[in-house]
């Protein structure tokens, strides 16, 4: 018996699932629904296009814009989510979207992403009008909000100011508690999902309603500030997690960014080839990992991604009087995922 | 992986979310297809001896470990970030002596 050899044949592989960026954060949403105690009630009336527009642009609140951290965190509390629905929120609390801005645990990546988006980007671009971290606004900071706190929208400039004192402050000193715990307030929570962003095509169904928790029925919902219940009609579409995990270029912006394209990659690749499952049908469902929404990181999302078949032979060719002895390894690997593996 | 094109323009990869708009190239794995990946690996030593080119064995029994690995920033040594989603040993055997 010859001398035993170990030999790492990685390389390859592992250079073809390399991605430089972050993914975003996992697909779905919070929890906020209840059992439906009685029948559907009629709730609220329409609401106009035109004041619809102004109600988008301030919020599905429709209330004034929110002026400090603490105050945009309050309007998406979803603490009385947590009486009710306890489990549900334990799960979400173990998601990214739990902490979209300051993103995993110990690290803050995201929080620091955000500051690498105003030092290398919007200080360096001529007419971002962003020369120093005091400018930045709302307007700028929506480039990563419109899917890491889209509800942003429904703040004064002061808010934007506030979430970059503490970003910096964090990467500072991460010991700074004061500055994870503000940053930490804000998420995509349960109303994020269940109110907010529960309709998509606000002309053919309406505008999001404030005291109104959306879901999969109709009725009375035990909650004081939502003592409503209706049903979204993409609640279980995957038209839900794409408004965020995204198309490509957002070309509704002044300077377009591109954080993900995990829609776009599931339209036009996943559906072609036959592919029957919703966003949340693997992440949630299939998963049960329930409102834990998780991507890579999860091994319950791994095994269901990807199939790897390994096959391997030695042997030795012949070239002339030179004798080759060579390892052949063949790697197949289906993905069975709804997209594309990585995303990017 | 996808290659994200730096603002939409050029040959340039993006490297920050702010900067990406397109793709330069992309080798990611589609959905509901199978991506064949080959890699033949040498078990030998080279030398030269009187011009000629001569190639020793280094092992006839050795292992080939096969890992997949997902590296979101591009390295293996990255706790909470990398991780190894797939890994397989395969023992391996070329025959002693021979022509």
């Amino acid at each position: 018996m010859g001398k035993r050899k170990t030999i790492l044949a990685w390389a390859a592989v592992t250079l073809l699932l390399n991605v430089t960026a972050a993914l975003a954060v996992a697909d779905g949403g919070g929890a906020a629904s209840k059992a439906a105690t009685g029948g559907a009630k009629p709730v609220a009336t329409a609401v106009k296009a035109d004041e619809g527009t102004d109600q988008a642009k301030a919020g599905a609140a429709g209330e004034a814009k929110a002026k400090t951290i603490a105050e945009l965190a309050a309007r998406y509390d979803s603490s009385s989510c947590k009486e009710c629905h306890e489990g549900i929120h334990a799960e979400w609390e173990k998601s990214l979207h739990a902490r979209s801005i300051f993103g995993d645990d110990e690290v803050g990546r995201t929080a620091a992403t955000f500051k690498t988006t105003i030092e290398n980007g919007l200080k360096e671009w001529p007419y971002s009008g962003v020369k120093k971290p005091e400018d930045v606004q709302v307007k700028h900071l929506m480039i990563c909000a419109k899917c890491h706190l889209p509800q942003l929208q429904e703040a004064e400039d002061s808010v934007a100011q506030e979430i970059v004192k503490d970003i910096y402050a964090y990467a500072a000193d991460p010991n700074n508690d004061k500055a994870k715990e503000a940053l930490e307030s804000l998420n995509i929570g349960c109303l994020v999902c269940h109110n907010r962003n529960a309709i998509t095509h606000k002309w053919t169904d309406g505008f999001p309603e404030k005291d109104v928790v959306y879901g999969t029925k109709d009725g009375d919902h035990e909650d004081q500030a939502h003592p409503h219940m209706k049903t979204s009609k993409i609640m279980k579409e995957s038209i839900l997690c794409g408004q965020c995990h995204g198309q490509g270029p957002n070309f509704d912006m002044e300077n377009p960014t591109q954080c993900a394209t995990l829609y776009a990659s599931y339209l036009m690749t996943y559906i072609p080839e036959g592919g029957q499952n919703t966003c949340q049908e693997c992440h949630m469902e299939k998963s049960k990992l329930g409102h834990n929404i998780q991507s890579y990181r999860a091994p319950e999302m791994a095994k269901m991604a990807v199939d790897v078949d390994v096959e391997a032979k030695a042997f030795q060719w012949r070239d002339g009087a030179v004798t080759t002895p060579v390892a052949k390894v063949s790697v197949a690997l289906t993905n069975k995922a709804g997209h594309g593996i990585p995303d990017g | 992986m996808p290659t994200p094109q730096q603002m939409g323009r050029g040959d340039k990869m993006g490297r920050g979310p702010y900067e990406k708009s397109g793709f330069l190239a992309d080798s990611s794995l589609p959905p509901l297809r199978t991506v064949k990946q080959e890699f033949m690996i040498p078990v030998y030593k080279e030398t030269k001896k009187d011009g000629k080119v001569e190639r020793a064995i280094l092992a006839n029994d050795f292992t080939v470990d096969v890992e997949l690995w997902y590296l979101p920033y591009g390295k293996k040594d990255d706790p909470g970030n990398a991780q190894k989603w797939f890994s397989v040993s395969k023992e391996l055997t070329i025959a002693k002596g021979g022509k």
